[in-house]
């Protein structure tokens, strides 16, 4: 029954070019439906067409049911907030909702590649209505490249294992006694091709040009809900297929430098957009970090803090730079005028700080506790650095924001709304934690089930 | 000897990529990548002295040595998949024509 | 500079991979594909779900039925991939319309003038390549080809009407039509598998005898569809492409 997850919206999205006119309630519809649906699924491994391990399957574990609540969620908020924007976009987005949800559910290489290459041509043409051809350009090229040395990484790994299902190729890789140096070219290159959507350095020239101009709806959608799934995509592929292990000063050197680049760079902009979107950088940087050193759970959690954070940030700051320019300097005291937003983006923007009482610092707090007693010094060094200089730009902007005279008004009952219910939700996974912690616990066991049993 | 011509391939396209400033010599280096790409998939498939895998009335069971499909499938939808990618990024371009009447990156100035 | 740079990080990357690829142990020759120990095995002696010990041609009531090995597993053991390309394919059409249409559009004027004797030709093998690409499509559990080359070719014969006469235009809301049609039953003979045998896509039909024209169950169905879906996906990207904005 899962498959209906992705099988409805393409359904909807043959249709919905007939009428332009009821594109958008189509839209709707199938949004809600996706949303209200993910909640009723069982957990196991579905086979499409029938074929047991010799097919496509899709798996439905606590994984997989995380990034389903959560981003079908999120994507029907931002729909409905951005209503005008939505009306023209309406097919685009009803596949990119069908990509996001193949791409959470799939346990086949092959096909991870197909949905990867749905979500990226449907992002490519969502960032059409920021009016920059050549940006959006950038984009394309750069993200076929990417999803071409995955396929290059791919079928070498496939005449090596002989197999494209995910669940086998780990059982078969134990049976076969492939060493991890023989397998380090595929990986490798599944990695970098991984590498370039999901923003880590030196492949990620083409996040400036898109996001730094982003409307409410495009920037919102590609910075919040793609950046998480692609992140889960890539924390699935790290902890069960990929076994890396060689070459983790390359890969390690290659995080840190995209760490410190996102924050450093974060620090000395002025703009509200390029601020959000290099820290956006830094903090993908930090969960790939994560999820190759084995920290599963906390990545997921970051995950988590990160896509509701910047759902709120980004949302507020594209309306923002839409009104009134995106220099910090004319925005001056632009809160003071829309009290309720300000707070929201407070919340949100302290959250990724870390600061005690938001949820960002109950992921950090489980970061430090995870290393606890291995002779690890780098991690709690590079937390505590980017905690600093996060903490030292979120809170020149604040200041600059909320102390001021300025006349910028922001009406939107329905994102004043939204922004609101997921800082509040913010604050209360910061103080009452025991519920995500329960929901993320079976992760871990989970995952040691499939790479020892080969499914579960 | 046809795999090492494929690599080539690939990386042909991928320095076309890198160091081209004309819009339309970057779609080709990457068709080009893409060429190179499916060639080599499709060369994993052989096997010596193996025949096409499809059963007619001459070699009429499946006993006999054939070479393997499955990348013949994958290389399918491949292709198709960079046809259409190729024809968004021809449609960039002739919108980048529209707005800035050249094809240079160069002399477009700050974007 | 940064050209020598870009020629040393691709050479070093291309010598990388093929050294790499040589000195494996896993990697096997080019040449060396070891079937059996590939999935591949189970799709040629079709028992995936089955116990065959051989596959014949004229044999009846195997799971697939179809005697083309590519077409079986495009077509029934991964049809979902085929799903999502056809969905690439489909946006990709209505990017291009997004980006290059607007509301009142006119032909493209071309350089040269097309003289009779090409208007007339060109209309007579119109209808040839219309049917050499339906015949490509429909036949494609038993030759090579299937639904992809077949309904390239179709657009062909539409590119070959567009080049031949300066001022034709098809119908582009027919072509509409069939894209919407053609992707909306491909989902719903999904859903029907889903929901007659509990799994969506299966092959709900029987599948008669290997060789026949019609056997296979629903793959000759699924591949006619694909076949109209890519023609009409094309020629639509053909039109957007060959006309242009009224100047005011």
């Amino acid at each position: 029954m899962a498959v209906l997850l992705i099988a409805i919206p393409l359904l909807f999205a043959f249709v919905s070019i007939l009428n332009k006119k009821y594109a958008f309630y189509l839209l709707a519809l199938v949004a809600a439906f996706n949303f209200v649906f993910s909640f009723f699924l069982e957990k196991g491994m579905y086979s499409i067409g029938g074929f047991g391990p010799f097919g496509i399957n899709l798996l439905v574990d606590q994984y997989a049911l995380i990034g389903l609540w959560l981003l079908n969620g999120l994507f029907f908020l931002t729909v409905m907030i951005n209503l005008k924007a939505s009306k023209k976009l309406a097919t685009v987005l009803i596949v990119l909702l069908a990509g996001i949800n193949g791409l959470l559910l799939t346990n086949d290489l092959f096909n991870l590649f197909v949905f990867l290459e749905i979500t990226g041509i449907s992002a490519y043409l969502l960032t059409t209505e920021n009016k920059k051809p050549v940006s959006s350009f950038n984009y394309l090229v750069q993200g076929t490249v990417g999803s071409g040395l995955y396929l290059l990484g791919l079928v070498i790994l496939y005449s090596m294992i002989g197999t494209l299902n995910m669940s086998d190729v780990i059982s078969r890789i134990y049976t076969i006694g492939a060493t991890p140096t023989t397998l380090l070219l595929p990986f490798m290159l599944m990695f970098i091709g991984l590498g370039v959507e999901a923003k880590l350095l030196p492949f990620n020239s083409w996040v400036k040009g898109v996001l730094e101009k982003a409307k409410p709806l495009s920037g919102t959608l590609v910075s919040s809900v793609i950046a998480g799934t692609i992140l889960l995509v890539f924390g699935r592929l790290l902890t069960t297929v990929m076994v890396i292990s060689n070459a983790d000063m390359l890969i390690t050197i290659i995080l840190i430098a995209t760490i410190i680049a996102g924050e450093v760079a974060a620090f000395k902009s002025t703009r509200i957009r390029e601020i959000l979107l290099f820290s956006s950088i830094g903090q993908a940087g930090l969960v790939v970090y994560l999820f190759t050193h084995g920290l599963l759970m906390q990545g997921v959690l970051l995950i988590i803090a990160n896509v509701l954070s910047k759902f709120v940030l980004f949302t507020i700051g594209a309306s923002l730079a839409e009104a009134a320019g995106d220099e910090v300097e004319e925005l001056r005291g632009a809160f003071k005028n829309n009290k309720l937003l300000g707070i929201g983006f407070t919340v949100a923007a302290l959250s990724v700080t870390g600061l005690p009482l938001f949820f960002g610092f109950v992921v950090k707090l489980n970061v430090l506790l995870g290393i606890f007693g291995s002779y690890d010094l780098i991690t709690p060094i590079i937390i505590l650095v980017v905690s600093l200089i996060e903490g030292v730009y979120f809170i020149k902007l604040l200041m600059k924001l909320w102390y001021g005279e300025s006349n910028v008004q922001i009406k939107n009952v329905l994102m004043t709304v939204s922004v609101l219910s997921v800082a509040v939700v913010l604050i209360v996974l910061g103080v009452y934690y025991q519920p995500m912690m329960d929901l993320v616990a079976p992760i871990k066991d989970e995952m040691i089930m499939i790479i020892q049993g080969g499914s579960f | 000897m046809i795999q090492i011509a494929s690599i080539l391939l690939v990386m042909l396209g991928l320095y076309g990529i890198l160091t081209n400033r004309n819009i339309i010599k970057i779609i080709i280096s990457l068709n080009i990548f893409e060429v190179g790409l499916n060639l080599f998939i499709v060369s994993l498939a052989y096997v010596e002295g193996g025949i096409d895998p499809i059963l007619t009335s001459h070699s009429a069971s499946s006993t006999l040595s054939f070479v393997d499909p499955l990348p013949h499938a994958l290389v399918l939808t491949a292709i198709v998949i960079g046809v259409g990618t190729t024809a968004l990024g021809l449609a960039f371009a002739k919108k980048i024509y529209a707005k800035y009447g050249t094809y240079e990156l160069d002399e477009m100035g700050v974007e | 500079m940064k050209k020598f740079l870009a020629l040393l990080a691709v050479i070093a990357l291309g010598v990388g991979i093929i050294k790499t690829l040589d000195n494996n142990v896993s990697f096997p020759k080019y040449g060396e594909a070891v079937i059996e120990s590939r999935v591949s095995n189970f799709y040629i002696k079709k028992n995936v779900t089955e116990e065959n010990s051989e596959v014949l041609f004229g044999g009846s009531d195997y799971e697939t039925g179809s005697a083309n090995f590519v077409t079986s597993i495009v077509a029934n053991y991964r049809s979902f991939d085929t799903l999502g390309e056809v969905t690439v394919l489909f946006i990709s059409a209505f990017g291009v319309a997004l980006l290059l249409g607007s509301k009142e559009q006119k032909r493209l004027e071309l350089n040269f003038k097309p003289n009779f004797m090409l208007q007339v030709g060109s209309r007579a093998l119109f209808a040839i390549i219309v049917m050499v690409g339906l015949y490509i499509s429909i036949h494609g559990h038993l030759t090579p080809g299937g639904g992809f080359p077949g309904g390239t070719i179709i657009a062909a014969s539409v590119l070959l009407l567009y080049l031949s006469n300066d001022k034709f235009r098809t119908n582009i809301r027919g072509f509409r039509f069939m894209q919407s049609i053609t992707g909306a039953l491909y989902v719903i003979i999904g859903l029907v598998g889903l929901f007659v045998s509990g799994f969506f896509l299966e092959n709900f039909l029987g599948t008669g005898i290997v060789g026949n024209l019609f056997s296979a169950g629903i793959i000759p169905i699924v591949y006619i569809i694909i076949g109209l879906k890519v023609g009409s996906d094309f020629s639509i990207i053909i039109d957007s492409f060959l006309t242009k904005e009224v100047s005011k």
